[in-house]
């Protein structure tokens, strides 16, 4: 049969962001592809060295749509160990609080997402429905459902009271009701498993190869999560399982990241009955000290990497964001190719594309 | 995970390179290995065979400013802990050998260092734009332009 | 004369048609909605969709072939309204003949095979892609569909719908009988009107709509309303060769009977939607003959070891 080149994108059913796959068709086997990024480039790094470190935590905000709380929380880690500041207990807990919410709300927007493309329409909604239920937690602490702005340099910006806890409590008994019929539906399932078991497996030497990160790795069985092997605080004092699963093909990685799910609401659970009082912010000296500093965070999809420099002025001299879609993309070349043209959403699915977050 | 052994790992670097290079300060949470440019393959094999360091979280360009003027490149590698080689390059026509046949994973962070900061990566296929307009021909645009210097 | 012109454009003919496919299309999206907690759309919005469609521009692209696209959805419309024509509705057929069965399903398989030219006539490389799968996905359906519809014929003697639909008031209905050639009747159904989960010709994710990709305006309007015509003359001809209940039944009832039998497979399609993953087009075909048109010769021999 002929060769055919079918574009995927910029614009195309599929993508909920603009990228462009090339890709490479004869008959219903695709034969390879090419990816082409850069239709939402910013030049957030840029920008970054023009704004001064209290604007920059509102840019850094907006790398991305999804797992916005994990970048700020990042940049402040790294301005804060610039300035030596020691932070109270209270605010690495509604920090880590809001990043398990938002590993929740990341995931299971992704799990409808991957039932939409392989034309589960009711998991979508039903998903997306109970996710929610946690953004609404997060509106009514932070008062954004997208761009929560709970962190400032040197604290969070606001602190919990005493309704806050019991309606976190009840959405995570809520959502453990919600969890299990979930999980009910991707083990057991018989189309969805026939969609998604044996899709394009990556081996785990693959995945190291790669530098592939987050829970797409860790459904190839590399079993790194930066929560426990490079901790921020309060991690090192909290109870969860790193999930990890052998196969490497879409199903381990759905089952991975609904595993993780549940390992987050455990973890919103602690972290509601841990919670120190104290005070949520110190004050934060105007002037940034020279200095590197690299800081590594688990955000939902993997491990995010921030470097930043300051020359003493105002600005960042140099401000480095690698999200953890980056180095997800990489393998899409190995994996599109030797697969059906049905399975090209379930690839691109599987990796829990952010392309905001790659393109900066 | 096992953590780096960092002792071991500069008891072998210490035949390659030159002891002083290493600094465990200069960039908070990382340890810093400072090398020459043409010395990037052999270190890189050395981490990747002897200590099991696959996990290159990214390349890292920037400009400083110096006498004269330079470009750091830093490879941050990962492994339960940062570990940073850092390479200094001329600023007029900075070359470096490309780790993609080590690393596969480097070719997406290589072509963004190309495009941004106009390094040259030899021993690999050309680094096509990543983020950047096809059409682009102005500079590498992270570079500080001369007016604003 | 003016007896005959009421049967084409009014009842059961044109009309009347288009009537149930709106009514269907909206009851399945009201229904799909709220299998998927959503409140899903009002009475009127088929309608409405018609009406906006009309008035979009008309757009194909340069190397399409005009004359092909514009005769396509109407060569289809044709058809299916023919169709629709000679199914009886509770009882009534007033063009009823014998073999009129034969002609239903040949006239059904017209939209398909039009609906692969028209993604090979349009010039789109989702079209030609969605064209190829729905000639591919008609190879796996129509056959175990086609043996499973004969289980009736066979049963009742006669290649007359009406004759088969009458003879189940003294038989019972058939569905009792062959409960596996029915599921197959459907299955098949939902592969003939490209239905969730055997929408692999438009499947959006992959093949953006498929044949229709490049379609707009006053064509994709006729286009949807023969899927919906399509829709009803399937499932008014399930219900006639596997339920029919008119001679059973006290004659007032026989109507309301004969719709609420339709509106249930309306709910049996909307809920295979909503709870099946769509299948890939290799999967279709490993189903269609290695299991569905298996249990079809299966359920055809029971029938004929029955009249035996």
């Amino acid at each position: 049969m002929d060769k055919m080149n079918i574009p995927i994108g910029p614009q195309h059913p599929l993508l909920k962001e603009p990228l462009r796959l090339n890709i490479e068709i004869s008959g219903e086997r695709v034969l390879g592809g090419i990816l082409r990024l850069g239709y939402v480039h910013r030049g957030i790094e840029k920008l970054a060295q023009t704004r001064n470190y209290n604007q920059n935590v509102s840019l850094t905000e907006r790398v991305c749509g999804i797992c916005s709380h994990v970048h700020t929380t990042t940049f402040c880690r790294a301005v804060e160990a610039l300035l030596g500041l020691e932070l109270p207990e209270r605010v690495h807990y509604i920090r880590a609080l809001m990043c398990e919410m938002e590993r929740i709300h990341s995931h299971l927007l992704w799990l409808g997402i991957l039932a939409k493309h392989i034309g589960l329409e009711m998991v979508f909604m039903h998903t997306w429905h109970d996710r929610e239920s946690i953004l609404d937690v997060m509106e009514e602490m932070s008062g954004g459902r997208v761009a929560h702005a709970v962190n400032q340099i040197g604290g969070v910006r606001f602190d919990l009271d005493e309704d806050h806890g019991p309606m976190v409590d009840s959405t995570v008994k809520k959502l453990k009701v919600d969890y299990e019929e979930l999980l009910d539906v991707i083990e057991h399932d018989t189309t969805l498993k026939a969609r998604t078991q044996g899709v394009a497996p990556l081996s785990t030497d693959d995945m190291k190869r790669y530098c592939v990160v987050g829970p797409v790795a860790r459904a190839s069985g590399v079993d790194v999560d930066m929560r426990r092997d490079d901790p921020m605080p309060p991690y090192d004092k909290l109870d969860f399982q790193v999930i990890t699963h052998p196969d490497g093909d879409a199903w381990s990685r759905t089952y991975v990241r609904l595993q993780e799910i549940r390992q987050s609401l455990h973890l919103c659970k602690q972290i509601i009955d841990d919670i120190p009082e104290g005070p949520i912010s110190v004050r934060a000296p105007r002037k940034v000290p020279a200095g590197e500093v690299v800081m590594r965070s688990e955000a939902p999809r993997g491990e995010l990497f921030y470097y930043l420099r300051s020359d003493g002025s105002d600005y960042p001299a140099r401000l480095k964001i690698r999200t953890p879609t980056l180095p997800a993309l990489g393998i899409l070349p190995e994996q599109l190719s030797e697969i059906h043209i049905a399975d090209i959403p379930v690839v691109l699915a599987g990796i829990d594309l952010c392309i905001a977050c790659a393109d900066r | 995970m096992n953590k780096l052994d960092v002792d071991a790992l500069f008891n072998v670097l210490g035949g390659e390179i030159d002891q002083a290079c290493i600094r465990q300060d200069s960039i908070q949470n990382e340890v810093v290995i400072e090398i020459p440019a043409e010395k990037l393959p052999e270190v890189s094999s050395i981490l990747l065979d002897q200590f099991d360091l696959y996990h290159l979280s990214t390349i890292t360009a920037e400009e400083r400013t110096g006498d004269p003027d330079y470009l750091e490149v830093q490879y941050n590698f990962w492994k339960g802990s940062g570990l940073t080689l850092l390479i200094r390059l001329e600023k007029d026509s900075p070359v470096l050998r490309s780790l993609t046949g080590m690393i596969p994973g480097a070719d997406f962070y290589e072509r963004e260092v190309a495009e941004m900061f106009g390094v040259r990566f030899t021993h690999r296929a050309e680094t096509p734009p990543l983020l950047l307009p096809d059409d682009w021909d102005g500079d590498p645009p992270m570079l500080q332009k001369e007016e604003t210097k | 004369m003016a007896e005959s012109l009421f049967y084409l454009l009014i009842f059961p003919g044109i009309t009347f048609q288009l009537v149930c496919g709106w009514f269907f299309e909206w009851f399945d999206r009201k229904l799909q909605a709220r299998f998927q907690r959503r409140v899903g759309p009002r009475w009127f919005q088929p309608l409405a969709d018609l009406l906006k469609l009309f008035s979009k521009e008309d757009l194909l692209p340069s190397g399409a072939n005009e004359f092909a696209a514009a005769a396509l959805p109407l060569i289809s419309l044709g058809a299916v309204l023919t169709a629709g024509v000679y199914v009886p509705i509770a009882g009534f057929s007033p063009a009823s003949f014998e073999g009129d069965l034969i002609v239903i399903i040949f006239l059904l398989s017209v939209p398909t095979l039009a609906y692969y030219l028209a993604g090979i006539i349009s010039a789109g490389i989702y079209s030609v892609l969605g064209g190829g799968r729905s000639l591919l996905q008609f190879f796996s359906y129509e056959v175990p569909l086609l043996i499973a519809l004969s289980g009736p014929a066979v049963m009742a003697g006669t290649w007359s719908i009406r004759e088969i639909s009458s003879i189940q008031a003294e038989m019972g209905p058939f569905v009792l009988f062959q409960p596996i050639g029915f599921i197959l009747a459907v299955v098949g159904l939902i592969g003939k009107l490209k239905r969730s989960p055997l929408d692999i010709p438009k499947a959006k994710s992959e093949v953006v709509a498929g044949s229709l990709t490049e379609f707009g305006g006053v064509k994709l309007a006729i286009w949807n309303t023969v899927m919906n015509i399509q829709a009803v003359v399937g499932i008014f001809l399930l219900v006639n060769l596997y339920s029919s209940w008119s001679g059973i039944v006290a004659p007032v009832l026989a109507v309301p009977v004969f719709f609420l039998e339709s509106v249930l497979m309306i709910f049996v399609l909307s809920a295979a939607s909503a709870v099946f993953a769509r299948l890939r087009i290799d999967q279709l075909a490993g189903l269609g003959w290695k299991v569905l048109v298996p249990l079809a010769l299966l359920q055809l021999l029971v029938v004929i070891l029955m009249g035996v």
